[in-house]
């Protein structure tokens, strides 16, 4: 690592960091005037109709694209930004991209305003993770209006791409050591001089992919995008005049940053963390890497850092722009929600500290194809967590309203595809089934079953009809998988399975790159973990063959005979071939609060309706049913005490004398079994339940609990033997009430490993 | 005399419409009566046969058609009661209605509710997840049969659903739009096992790709089946013993009607039929006009709903989204957005600003006018800003109470620190905003340029807006059908409709197109058509066909509908069509994205099978001689920046060609028109009042 001295965030080395001001050639003149007095009739009237000429942006570009990958993997989202390339407003689709284009528009202003040169009808290009993309496969296109030779405001979008090249088919590289292994790096290029598309760059840029025309096609989506966004504003600032419009603008970004702190101002200062694990940088690799995602609100500002995070290594790296935009996506999906997620605002006092070099702050040449996937999405999931608990301690209820268990997708499980189609055409894609991921249990109810992200808000699985005409496969099933969701208080969204085989084709090459195949995603407040990915070949099921002497379907995986080997979470040219079956399943939600606090009644629904079954439903909640299948409430009670105690007899830590703390009016909630509770003598935690205290508030308060460890093999659902893919021993640290025997949270990681710091008042301010 | 009868049953009104073959028409509304929708209908068309002057025996007897348009079976959906379901599907796809795509969570919800992902939850099943069984069968996409149907485990399920007690059973499997084999085999067994079972089998229903919207359609259809079929049977029985003679024809969300017999067996193409009626009028309405191109803008109490007719044809939409379900079937397009009278009126606090719905106080409590809730709605600010008449509202049943009106409004207006006046047209000028948006939305987004059409407004509400949401989108002129009929429009359009059979088939062709099999495609679907249309008993000369592929580049997901001349095509005709498809491509999305490089693909072909029905006769304006001009009321004109004393016109006193300046407010019984400032508007011959717009 170089001095601090030496470090220039210029997006060649270090990712780009905007001066502030920026350093823009003096030729180029800003419109910036705006109205002192704004009436609310004309804000709410410009408001409505910007918001809208954005989201038509998206339409466009979904509908002229018509890939599935934007259709159903919503891998996509148009922005409309101010002058300077502040966000005024961000689409309804996929939330990590929103740090993207803010950042290549600034770099843009200070880097090519001198030469080329920044004038209407432009429209630039870039894929540089560096500069202004999440990876190299989502090119952001984004393109200034000027008015009056003023340079108005930007519009721009970026798309995920079929193939711009690199050593592997398809988006992903499961084998990358470094970004040289992969599709290459475009920083911003004019590839619309004042509406002409230069051809020489479009040959260049769709020259590098293996789906050319796909690429083109693409290309057209995402500029007519820009310009529809542009007639559209020109036909607005012609009605209302520049200055009304520019008003609008400033003004969304002033209201949303006042809702903001609104919002901080009801939460005390404190710290918040959360960490996971992803397996494997590369194929070949047998390491566990940690990510850690760290909040600190002081005053009236948010700081994000990833103390504790990896260092870089293989191809799973994610820049600091991608890091932002994950960070971000939730601050909007659980902050902003009433501010149309105008994230401006809230950026004004948010700080991002991630340390240079590492797993989320990736420095060139470092590998990052596969960020999204793997180290992005999981962040995504922990800055989440971080939040909840943060949102958690506001005096605010409906904030609390907003807390949230980890969603499923703490990685989307890539399985690339590639071969020769049913058609007879080469294809290279990968499915966009584990888009119907899970949500997270929330604070009062449960989360939804296979309900997709809470970063996308309408993502769309495809029909598995869709899938079998595009490509040469058919599906045993798809369903979701009872058990997965995390138990909890509150229970987490289930997640779902495929499993097909092929048709018209001898064989397909698959690649995968995910993470979570055997190390899950905590819960939150006790509530169990995610359930696990799973990539799973059976050679020589021979399905077909089967039917034949018996005449029924397999339903599931123990129905298959055949050899069952599980593929690891980076594995690159795995062939299946005619006979074969090919099985993929995802990563469930994790539950809400210790599961022996789940009301009985509510187990039986689950029950009732597939979504646990009994078994489950008594090792996990304790909850015993008759033989009518109805709730048998004794045995429930005293099923429920024995395994209170069992969990007092099998953790270690501190056993004795037990100090009870009566309850106070100012105690401050912190999660769903811990209060700090002030006296003279000091603050300290104490349990919701059976009032024990636990330890004093300026301690980790798990350094006051009891505490179980568990190999992660034999812990949730469909565990693998870990050695198949990583050497790391991975443990699960259960935190339990030394009174009462509640479990107030549960973690993943090395028996050596600090326990997770997770909860932070402080106090003294 | 013989009479054309039109009746549209509505959640809460049954309106019926007669037109006499002189051109009179006579209306009458009366409450629906939800324990049997029948007891209304027959209600509302006896009391269409007093203002006659004959019994209702007559009435039907001379009846030359009596028309049904029906929400019984969307409200039976909606309030979730319906038949108690059971489906059959492929094994290893049980899930496929419960996963819902994922997007079962959000999808269809106003942008509010989109935003705040705390709120998404998938809706209640329509079929519990124990009814819903599998079966060991597997067709692919060619149809070709990877595994047979196992008969005996088929048997067993249809027992167990029988078992359980269920009273409709919908059969859904992979792939039976190419192959039906399978649930056709299904659907003989449960006829044996359960003979008078109601059942369904989706590729009956459904010709498109897709097994997610085709299960939903399926369900839909077996859950509202039983109650539609009741509901139907009844009408056609009582009108039978009231000495009707020919078939009670339903109209479908694709604009056209079918006889009973389609609708007790596929009940689903109701769904959204309400908003389809209007539509239908409106062509018809256009027609006569001599107007081509026209957007049809329905708003009542909770809603604004929009339609388009381009170049003298309804545009069509595939996909209908009711209650967070998606399915696929042929409809007339009708977006709508949550902008109605009921619209609720807020301040959002810490940025201090007006916002307008997407809540709604609907009819209880309604607006604070009427007296019961406290909220503002968009009724309350027309009420005090004049535009309204507090004594003229659903003709005068109900007396609002302007005060409760000023003093909802006043509470914002503190918070805004504006005038109650400034506030009200503030708010409106949002929701006309709104309804603006949506329109352009709807025109620019299809490449259709909304200056080169006329509003066609309707609702109780509609006119009391057209002139701003017109004059937003640059647009001159604004009909407001048949001045007194506009607020039972719905009724009045099922008598504009004709006999419609939609047939699909999905089929991938990729270049070069096989003629051979295009050809026999075609003329499969047409012989289909042709008996279909004899049997509801036209004669060849009344039967058209129209034909469409729908068309998309390879590896895109999105198809355009393509019209394909009629006929044996040959190789010049595809070319055509080719070329066609990349000029409607362009004008969606814009000149230089379509990219015949990538390669074309038909994947569904269409054909609409019309049977041509007797139209009334226009009706005609009695043109009167009366006084219009009722009086002035002071009323606050935001484009004025104040009040100003205004006339108002009783509109069923104004003669032919009277011409009224705005600004002015014409009443009639259910609604309001109101010209503002810069437009001005007459009576035509056919008693429409057409506003034009200056100025633009």
């Amino acid at each position: 690592m170089n001095n601090e001295a030496d470090i220039k965030w210029d997006g060649k080395t270090y990712p780009y960091i905007p001066s502030d001001p920026l350093k823009v050639d003096p030729s180029i003149r800003f419109h910036d005037a705006v109205e002192e007095e704004l009436d609310p009739i004309t804000f709410e009237v410009i408001r409505y109709a910007m918001w809208n000429l954005n989201v038509e942006q998206g339409n466009t570009l979904v509908r002229i694209s018509g890939s599935p990958i934007a259709a159903f993997g919503h891998d996509f989202n148009p922005c409309l930004m101010d002058e300077q390339g502040d966000f005024v407003f961000f689409g309804p689709f996929l939330q990590y991209l929103s740090s993207v284009a803010s950042s290549a528009i600034k770099w843009t202003l200070e880097n090519r305003s001198e030469n080329p040169g920044i004038r209407d009808g432009d429209i630039f290009l870039t894929n540089d993770p560096w500069i202004g993309a999440i990876h190299q496969a989502d090119v952001c296109l984004f393109a200034p209006l000027f008015w009056e030779g003023e340079l108005f405001c930007w519009f721009a979008n970026s798309l995920h791409q079929w193939d711009l090249g690199g050593t592997t088919p398809g988006a992903f590289n499961p084998m990358s050591k470094d970004v040289f292994w992969e599709a290459g790096c475009i920083p911003p290029l004019k590839i619309v001089e004042q509406g002409v598309m230069r051809k020489d760059l479009e040959d260049e840029y769709i020259r590098r992919s293996r789906m050319p025309d796909l690429v083109a096609l693409d290309l057209r989506a995402q500029t007519t995008a820009c310009n529809v966004a542009r007639e559209r504003m020109q036909e607005l600032i012609g009605k209302y005049g520049p200055v009304k419009i520019k008003s609008v603008m400033k003004k969304l970004q002033d209201n949303s940053e006042v809702a903001f702190l609104e919002k901080l101002a009801t939460i005390p200062d404190g710290q918040w963390c959360e960490e996971s694990w992803i397996e494997l940088s590369r194929e070949g690799d047998r390491n566990a890497y940690r990510n850690v995602v760290r909040l600190t609100k002081k005053d009236n500002r948010l700081i994000f850092d990833n103390e504790g995070t990896a260092p870089q290594v293989g191809g799973i790296n994610c820049t600091a722009i991608g890091w932002k935009g994950a960070v971000a996506s939730m601050i909007c999906a659980q902050m902003l929600f009433d501010q149309m997620f105008v994230i401006e605002g809230a950026y004004r006092h948010m700080d991002f500290n991630p340390t240079p070099g590492t797993l989320t702050n990736a420095m060139y040449p470092a590998g990052v194809i596969s960020a999204p996937p793997t180290v992005t999405i999981q962040t995504i999931g922990l800055a989440g967590l971080a939040i909840s608990r943060m949102l958690y301690t506001s005096s605010d209820p409906a904030l609390r309203e907003e807390v949230q268990s980890c969603m499923g997708a703490l990685n989307y499980p890539i399985d690339a595809i590639s071969g020769i189609d049913q058609h007879g055409s080469p294809y290279a894609s990968f499915l966009a089934d584990p888009v119907g991921g899970a949500l997270g249990a929330l604070s009062w109810r449960d989360g939804v079953n296979t309900g997709g992200w809470p970063w996308d808000l309408q993502s769309t699985m495809p029909n598995v009809e869709d899938n079998e005409i595009f490509y040469p496969l058919i599906y045993l099933w798809r369903k979701e998988i009872p058990n997965s969701g995390g138990v909890g208080k509150y229970r987490g969204g289930n997640s779902a399975e495929i499993a097909y085989v092929l048709n018209d084709t001898e064989s397909l090459e698959h690649h995968t790159c995910s993470g979570h195949t055997i190390i899950p995603g905590n819960g939150l407040y006790g509530g169990d973990p995610t359930s696990r990915t799973r990539f799973m070949m059976v050679k020589g099921a021979n399905v077909r063959e089967n039917f034949a002497t018996n005449a029924v379907m397999p339903g599931d995986l123990s129905d298959l005979g055949g050899e069952h080997i599980n593929i690891a979470p980076k594995a690159s040219e795995v062939l299946q071939e005619s006979g074969d079956v090919w099985s993929l399943a995802w990563t469930a939600a994790s539950g809400y609060g210790d599961p022996l606090e789940r009301a009985p009644e509510m187990v039986i629904q689950d029950i009732e309706e597939s979504y646990i079954t009994s078994d489950w439903a008594r090792a996990r909640c304790g909850v015993c049913i008759d033989d009518e299948g109805e709730l048998d409430i004794n045995k429930t009670t005293t099923l429920r005490e024995q395994m209170r105690q069992q969990r007092l007899s099998d953790a270690t830590g501190l056993q004795g004398a037990r100090v009870s703390v009566p309850e106070t009016a100012d105690e401050v909630p912190v999660s769903e079994g811990l209060v700090v509770c002030t006296s003279p003598e000091g603050s300290c935690y104490v349990c919701r339940k059976c009032r024990t205290r636990i330890q004093a508030a300026e301690e980790n308060f798990k350094t006051g609990c009891l505490k179980k460890e568990t190999p992660v093999e034999e812990v949730g659902l469909s565990p693998i033997d870990p050695e198949l893919f990583i050497d790391d021993k991975i443990v699960y640290k259960e935190y339990i009430c030394p009174g009462c025997g509640l479990i107030l949270q549960g973690d993943f990681g090395k028996s050596e490993n600090e326990d997770i710091w997770d909860i932070r008042l402080f106090l003294d301010q | 005399m013989k009479y054309f009868c039109g009746i549209d049953t509505g959640g809460t009104f049954t309106d019926c419409t007669i037109i006499d073959e002189s051109g009179n028409i006579i209306i009458a509304k009366r409450p629906s009566t939800p324990d049997d929708y029948s007891v209304g209908l027959f209600n509302a068309l006896e009391a269409c046969a007093e203002k006659i002057g004959i019994d209702t025996s007559s009435l039907m007897q001379n009846a030359e058609h009596l028309f049904l348009g029906t929400t019984v079976g969307t409200n039976a959906l909606i309030q979730m009661k319906g038949a108690k379901t059971g489906m059959l599907t492929t094994r290893g796809h049980r899930d496929n209605l419960f996963i819902m795509k994922s997007a079962g969570r959000s999808v269809g919800l106003p942008i509010e509710k989109l935003l705040h992902v705390s709120r998404h939850q998938k809706p209640n099943p329509i079929i519990p997840k124990k009814l819903v069984l599998e079966v060991s069968e597997r067709v692919d996409w060619k149809g070709d049969v990877y595994l047979p149907l196992n008969e005996a485990e088929a048997e067993q399920a249809i027992h167990q659903l029988v078992e359980q007690g269920v009273e409709s059973i919908a059969i859904c499997l992979l792939w039976s739009i190419v192959n039906p084999q399978h649930e056709l085999a299904l659907k003989k067994m449960v006829g044996e096992i359960a003979p008078g079972m109601f059942v369904s089998c989706s590729h009956e229903l459904i010709s498109k790709r897709g097994e997610y919207e085709r299960a939903v359609g399926t369900a839909i259809n077996c859950f509202i089946g039983p109650t539609m079929k009741q509901y139907v049977e009844r009408i056609e029985q009582n009108s039978a013993e009231f000495g009707y003679k020919k078939p009670v024809l339903v109209l479908q969300a694709n604009g056209g009607v079918v006889p009973t017999s389609e609708v007790v067996s596929k009940p689903l193409y109701t769904i959204s039929s309400g908003p389809a009626a209007g539509v239908t009028g409106s062509g018809y309405l256009c027609n006569s006009l001599g107007y081509k191109n026209a957007i049809i803008a329905d708003m009542g109490g909770t809603s604004f709903e929009a339609g388009i007719i381009c170049d003298r044809e309804p545009l069509s939409a595939s996909e209908t989204i009711i209650n967070q379900y998606v399915f696929s079937m042929p409809r007339l397009d009708v977006e709508s957005i949550g902008s109605g009278g009921g619209s609720i009126l807020w301040v959002e606090d810490f940025s201090g600003t007006l916002k307008v719905g997407p809540q709604s106080a609907g009819a209880d409590p309604g607006p604070a006018c009427y007296g019961k809730g406290l909220l503002p709605t968009i009724t309350d600010a027309n009420l005090a800003l004049g535009i309204l008449n507090p004594d003229n509202f659903l003709g005068g049943k109900m007396i609002l109470d302007k005060s409760k009106s000023i003093e909802a409004l006043q509470s914002l207006a503190e918070k805004m620190d504006m005038e109650v006046e400034a506030l009200a047209a503030g708010a409106v000028q949002i929701a006309e905003t709104k309804m603006a948006e949506l329109i352009r939305q709807m025109t620019l987004q299809r490449g259709l340029d909304p200056r080169e059409f006329v509003i066609i407004a309707y609702g109780g509400a509609g006119p009391t807006h057209a002139c701003q949401y017109a004059r937003e989108l640059g647009i001159r002129r604004i009909v407001i059908p048949m001045g007194t009929i506009s607020s039972t429009w719905s009724a009045f359009g099922t008598l504009c409709a004709d006999v419609l059979h939609v047939y699909e088939k999905s089929d991938l062709l990729s270049q070069p197109f096989d003629l051979e099999h295009i050809n026999g495609m075609f003329s499969e679907l047409e012989v289909e058509g042709l008996r279909q249309l004899e049997e509801d008993g036209f004669e060849k000369g009344d039967i058209e066909f129209q034909r469409y592929f729908e068309i998309k580049y390879k590896m895109q997901i999105h198809q355009l509908a393509v019209p394909v001349p009629n006929g044996r095509l040959d190789e010049s005709d595809l070319e055509q069509v080719l070329v066609r498809h990349e000029e409607i491509y362009e004008s969606f999305y814009g000149r230089g994205s379509a990219y015949r490089d990538a390669g074309v693909e038909i994947g569904l072909f269409k054909i609409n099978a019309i049977g041509k029905m007797a139209k009334p006769k226009v009706p005609s304006y009695a043109d009167v001689s009366q006084k219009p001009l009722s009086g002035h009321r002071d009323i606050y004109w935001r484009e004025l920046g104040g009040k100003e004393k205004t006339p108002i016109y009783s509109g069923q006193k104004l003669s032919v060609d009277y011409a009224v300046k705005g600004p002015a407010v014409i009443e009639y019984p259910e609604t309001t028109v109101v010209l503002h400032p810069g437009s001005s508007g007459s009576t035509d011959g056919a008693g429409n009042f057409i506003i034009e717009l200056e100025g633009l």
